[in-house]
């Protein structure tokens, strides 16, 4: 009687279980990797209506990120500044460049300026801006190197694990308060002492419980 | 042991009967159709919205959501995105206003407090004011002006103003709310000023006007009795419910509990009788109370006034006055008590009693000496001469003969509340022009020409007195939603026909009270919400010439009382008052403080009553389980569901208006019967005599009462004041919890691993005092306008399904099961430190935090409910649907109702577990501002308080950090009294109770 099957018909199961082992190992991966918010939200750049570069303002000009993100300090949103704070300086300067017609748009009706939002955390979290810069938390530490930005791009993922990383240990991202807002401020060699130091004057004990971040 | 284990508590008669029903109901896991999706969304439908809800998702998941950020043009001053903003101002409510705090939070105000600086609140609040921010953000609310059903433009009716109003002889009727607004009583004065043919007419239908023409028979001036009940240590109520639906309720609370607060056994407490025919809020929380009809009070005060006459001067009418209470063992009581205790005690009756009731009590008290020490009498400015009732009927009664050519009626809905005889809507018909002002559509003003649509209190400028005259500012949090006119806005434009901002009418009229430096004073009251140093002048009374032939006359003519009649008391409802705000879903949800009825008004009888009825006096547990009466009085005839309530008197039956609303608002339609039928010139509260029967029919009743059953337990623990001095620790005693008093107890031995608490973490805790809690449910509305929680509906309530985070049990106690005692019992989450609900959990999304709050992670929530399953306390509540998400995006504009949502506080998704907080968000706030502003490792006591907290009239709930042994809490905590509920469980609860204790008078044991 003839084989009802070929001799290479031997090698077909294990062929379908490498298969199944590799394609699941693919999705698993896939899903780890393209899914996660690194892949997802890190780069994330989207064009606002006005051309506004951080490069120009905070690199080249030095503005300080307080001058317009103003309520950092106070309360948990650090805030997009009212668009009296642009013609502030606008209304001399640049006061007929084309990329600004938004801006003197919406000075002339009252309308806002429709920014796109870039650091986008979802709902259920509540972070608060005043509890992180009071303490020594850089601005870099979350938002890179804003002043080297043209288009402003999301650095970091945002993601809980990511936070759980700095409120576990905050030591490396603390710095003198007044020293917040510097871009440029590189840790000293004894950033280890330094961190003891802020964490025993500000009693610095992050949360890492649920309602810490989520009410 | 004390024998107070003895005492059975329950909650209806059912239990007390433990009856099979009962005892079915409350052995069930889950309530029955709890857990069930049944008709209405039917499990087909359900799949399709379900189906929708994915696909939706699906597609949106596909792209990242783009979220936009849009800054302001110009910050406003002192705004901080993502800060609260906190403006004085006061709330209106018939002719006072009560003080009042408000958050905001970009420019929409989501929450009301109290002002602290303002005697009428002193920081708390009491459910509508809580409630009044749903009403802001009501969708029904009218948005229009209308002339006839067509809309019309503000300039349209300006103009119409102008002409219509140009002729100054024409005769006009102005019917009005009360208001003690010093701009509308100014623009009311140039009003009849220039139209010197205008009739003005207030048209309150529950106003306190008995009162006042009481004391202008007893004192001959119609003059405002103010109630210092912190001054008194006899109190006699006589169907007065000054706790709950007096003009003054949160003042007379603050200074009640006050006099009622016990800190150690060498403290003294006031004494509160009350005579009544129904259970108020007043009556359940008295030492001593008399059930009897309504229509026996005048006679019980008679004969108390008749026997004080025997020892005091003033009452010289009522000597040698008998009646059937001459002889009853209150009167010597009573009569012994309050002179012993002159110029100490109170004796006041309920609003609901005619002017001759209030003549006597005046007399009594001013017998007692109780004038000037623990009541003032006040002088009003916006007092009318008469009695307005009866102004009023005359009004409408030449409205109808067609004397006037021209009707405005302001703020108040006449055609729904106005006595049935007076045929309101025919009357106003024979009027050529009627123009109405009101916030919503309502029964008025759709028979009106033109209507005006309203402003709210929150979106307008205004002012007022307060009950005791402290003359206070009412400024708008927000533009008008729907572009309304206010009160005094529209009375200028009536006068002038044309437009006038009400921040320059209000600011006009209060140049006069500061004429030296307005810009100052301006500025300071605008800051305070009040003007420092003002109040109604208190007038120093003495007996009218001719009171007491006058009393001896209304002596000569009060007969006896046939007990066997079945009279019909009707008063305002504790939820929805007059019917004004029927429209609020928060109220409408609200269960009552005796009855625990929700989204219904019934018609409460006694169980002798309902026998004679011929009704079970029993509930059914059954779908339907209230039976209908038919109550007929005159020719006039309501069905009405009969609800049995012990402490009810016999043959008596109370209803309470405000509900039976048509074409009102969304909420407020086919809720409950409307009973202003009944209501007639000659009987306008009471019916002494009223044909009843059963209908037959059976009706569902969303009630909460037998929801989460003590079984028996000792939950709530009370004992007498004596009895508190003989055994101090009478109530951690009752029960005996291994580890309290044991060093090497059990308990130390636990299953579970102890959490660790870190040092640098504040511990929370809370107290309950039932001591001084009255159950007035402040606390319930002010959880669910601070923590964003959804209303669910009658059906959903009838479900067991009900939402609040924290709940008010009422027990009944005592012998007498006709006429029990009272208690109430806020129960929110215990947030125990060896919580059962945390160990059965199966994805750790109920765990601890590190400052002690049993926290909620609702993200990894799943529904399994098994944590509701596994509490003892029964506190915890699960999302059956998507309340929250079909109420704030469904419907048009739901934007509206979006704003009242507090940002701090996620909206929970349907398949959710949530319960009490604690108030995480202000915790978090709190704890964040301490590291901001201060060198502080922990927030400082005080910094942080709870919602039910800082509503609480009482001030029966206090919350602060354990671990600070000189914090109130902490102090408390250590009072002797202080007990855990269900503590024997080991549990460990944070939130403790301070016993109740009772105050009774040994004469009458």
């Amino acid at each position: 009687m003839a084989q009802i099957f070929p001799k290479w018909a031997n090698k077909v199961p294990k062929q379908i279980q490498l298969g199944l082992i590799l394609g699941l190992t693919a999705i698993v991966f896939g899903f780890w990797y393209f899914g996660s918010p690194e892949y997802l939200e890190v780069g994330y750049a989207p064009e606002q209506p006005i051309p506004y570069s951080h490069q120009l303002h905070v690199g080249e000009l030095g503005l300080d990120c307080r001058y317009c993100h103003a309520s950092v300090e106070e309360s948990a949103k650090a805030s997009i500044p009212p668009t009296q704070t642009c013609m502030g300086c606008h209304e001399q300067i640049a006061s007929d460049s084309p990329a600004l017609e938004p801006l003197r748009e919406s000075w002339e009706t009252g309308e806002p300026v429709e920014w796109i939002r870039v650091h986008d955390i979802p709902d259920l979290a509540y972070f608060d801006h005043s509890a992180h810069v009071n303490v020594g938390v850089g601005c870099v530490s979350c938002h890179g190197r804003v002043d080297r930005m043209q288009v402003v791009m999301k650095t970091e993922s945002m993601s809980m694990g990511w936070c759980l990383d700095c409120h576990n240990d905050p030591g490396p991202d603390l710095r003198p308060v007044e020293q917040v807002t510097n871009m440029d401020w590189q840790p000293p060699e004894d950033q280890h002492e330094l961190a003891q130091m802020i964490i025993s004057k500000r009693n610095i004990a992050p949360p890492t419980y649920c309602n810490a971040c989520h009410r | 042991m004390s024998n107070e284990n003895q005492r059975t508590y329950w909650k209806s008669l059912n239990e007390l009967a433990q009856n099979e029903e009962f005892v079915k109901a409350s052995e069930r896991e889950f309530p029955k159709e709890a857990s069930e999706l049944k008709d209405g969304l039917s499990r087909r439908n359900f799949i399709q919205i379900m189906g929708a809800s994915v696909a939706l998702a699906g597609l949106a998941s596909c792209r990242k959501p783009v979220q936009k950020i849009l800054p302001l043009r110009q910050q406003p001053e002192h705004m901080v995105p993502g800060n609260p903003l906190y403006y004085a101002t006061s709330m209106p409510f018939k002719d006072s206003v009560y003080g009042l705090i408000v958050e905001t939070r970009e420019g929409r105000p989501i929450k009301i407090e109290g002002n602290p600086e303002h005697p009428s609140t002193l920081g708390s609040t009491n459910v509508f004011q809580q409630a009044a921010t749903l009403e802001l953000y009501d969708r029904d609310r009218s948005r229009h002006i209308l002339q006839g059903d067509q809309q019309a433009s503000r300039e349209e009716f300006e103009a119409f103003c102008a002409e219509q109003f140009a002729d100054t002889d024409q005769r006009i009727a102005f019917i009005s709310e009360d208001s003690s607004s010093p701009t509308y009583l100014r623009l009311k004065q140039a009003v009849l000023d220039r139209f010197p043919n205008a009739e003005w007419v207030n048209h309150e239908p529950f106003s306190d006007e008995n009162r006042l023409l009481g004391n202008e028979k007893a004192f001959g001036q119609k003059l405002r009795t103010y109630h210092h009940f912190d001054q008194a240590k006899v109190i006699l109520s006589l169907d007065e419910d000054f706790m709950q639906l007096s003009d003054n309720d949160v003042e007379n609370v603050k200074r009640f509990s006050e006099a009622r607060r016990v800190k150690s056994t060498e403290d003294d407490m006031n004494r509160l009788y009350s005579v009544e025919s129904a259970f108020t809020l007043t009556g359940s929380n008295a030492d001593h109370r008399l059930r009897v009809k309504a229509a026996q009070i005048p006679l019980f005060l008679n004969a108390l006034a008749a026997r004080l006459s025997e020892s005091v001067d003033g009452l010289e009418a009522y000597r040698n006055h008998t009646n059937e209470f001459s002889q009853h063992a209150w009167i010597s009581v009573l009569a012994e008590e309050l002179l012993n205790n002159r110029g100490e005690s109170i004796v006041a009756a309920g609003m609901d009693h005619d002017s001759d009731v209030h003549a006597t009590v005046a007399a009594i008290n001013l017998a007692l000496g109780n004038a000037g020490t623990t009541i003032a009498y006040l002088e009003l400015p916006h007092v009318e001469a008469g009695d307005q009732n009866q102004r009023f009927a005359e009004v409408t009664r030449r409205l109808g003969a067609g004397e006037f050519q021209s009707v405005v009626i302001m703020g108040t809905n006449p055609v729904f509340t106005a006595p049935s005889d007076l045929n309101f809507a025919e009357a106003l018909d024979a009027v050529p022009v009627s123009i109405n002002l009101s916030n919503h559509v309502g029964e008025t003003a759709r028979l009106c020409d033109w209507h005006v649509n309203k402003t709210h209190f929150l979106e307008a400028w205004g002012d007022g007195y307060s009950y005791n005259g402290v003359r206070s500012i009412i400024q708008p949090m927000i533009q008008p939603l729907f572009g309304a006119l206010s009160e005094v806005e529209f009375l200028n434009m009536v006068l002038n026909g044309e437009y006038t901002t009400g921040y320059d009418l209000v600011r006009e009229t209060w140049q006069s009270f500061a004429p030296q430096d307005f810009e100052d004073t301006w500025a300071t009251v605008l800051h305070d919400g009040l003007q420092e140093g003002t109040s109604f002048p208190a007038v120093s009374v003495s007996l009218a010439n001719g009171f007491t032939e006058e009393a001896g006359q209304v002596l000569g003519q009060s007969t006896p009382v046939d007990e066997e009649a079945l009279e019909l008391v009707m008063k305002v409802d504790s939820r929805v008052y007059d019917g004004r705000f029927a429209n609020n879903g928060w109220l409408q949800e609200l269960p009552d403080s005796i009855t625990k009825i929700t989204w219904d008004n019934v018609a409460q009888i006694s169980a002798a009553t309902a026998r004679r009825i011929g009704i079970p006096d029993e509930r059914d547990f059954g779908d339907l389980d209230a039976h209908k009466i038919r109550i007929t009085a005159g020719d006039q005839t309501v069905e009405i569901p009969a609800w049995v309530i012990p402490g009810q008197a016999d043959n008596s039956i109370t209803v309470t208006y405000g509900y039976g609303r048509e074409g009102f608002g969304r909420v407020a339609d086919g809720v409950g019967t409307d009973i202003y039928p009944l209501r007639t010139t000659e009987n306008l509260l009471f019916h002494s005599d009223v044909q009843v029967e059963r209908t037959g029919e059976q009706y569902a009743i969303a009630s909460t009462q037998d929801h989460s059953s003590m079984e028996g337990r000792a939950l709530v623990r009370e004992a007498s004041i004596e009895e508190y001095r003989d055994h101090p620790t009478f109530a951690p005693d009752m029960v005996y919890i291994p580890g309290e008093v044991d060093e090497k107890s059990i308990s130390r031995y636990t299953l579970f691993d102890p959490q660790d608490y870190p040092e640098n973490e504040p511990q929370w805790g809370m107290s309950i005092d039932l001591n001084t809690c009255i159950g007035c449910h402040a606390c319930t509305i002010a959880c669910q306008a601070e923590n964003n929680i959804p209303v669910i509906g009658k059906r959903e309530v009838h479900r067991e399904r009900e939402m609040h985070w924290i709940r008010v049990d009422r027990y009944f106690s005592g012998p007498d099961e006709a006429n029990p005692q009272v208690l109430h019992q806020p129960v929110p989450c215990m947030h125990c430190e060896l919580a059962p609900c945390e160990q059965v959990c199966p994805v750790a999304a109920t765990t601890h935090s590190d400052d002690g709050l049993n926290q909620m992670t609702y993200n990894r929530c799943i529904g399994t409910r098994y944590c509701a399953n596994n509490c003892p306390y029964k506190v915890r509540r699960f999302n059956f649907f998507n309340y929250t998400k079909e109420y704030l995006t469904t419907g048009e504009d739901p934007e509206v109702v979006q704003m009242a949502m507090n940002p701090d506080v996620t909206i929970r998704f349907r398949g959710v577990m949530e319960k009490c907080t604690y108030c995480v968000q202000r915790i978090q706030r709190g704890k964040i501002e301490t590291k901001r502003e201060t060198d502080l490792k922990k927030p400082a006591d005080g910094t942080v308080k709870t919602a039910c907290q800082q509503a609480c009239p009482a001030n029966a709930i206090d919350f602060g950090d354990l671990t600070d042994t000189d914090s109130q809490i902490s102090q408390i905590k250590r009072n002797e009294r202080s007990y855990l509920m269900l503590g024997e469980l080991n549990t460990r609860p944070r939130t403790s109770y301070v016993a109740k204790l009772r105050n009774p008078n040994p004469d009458m044991a």
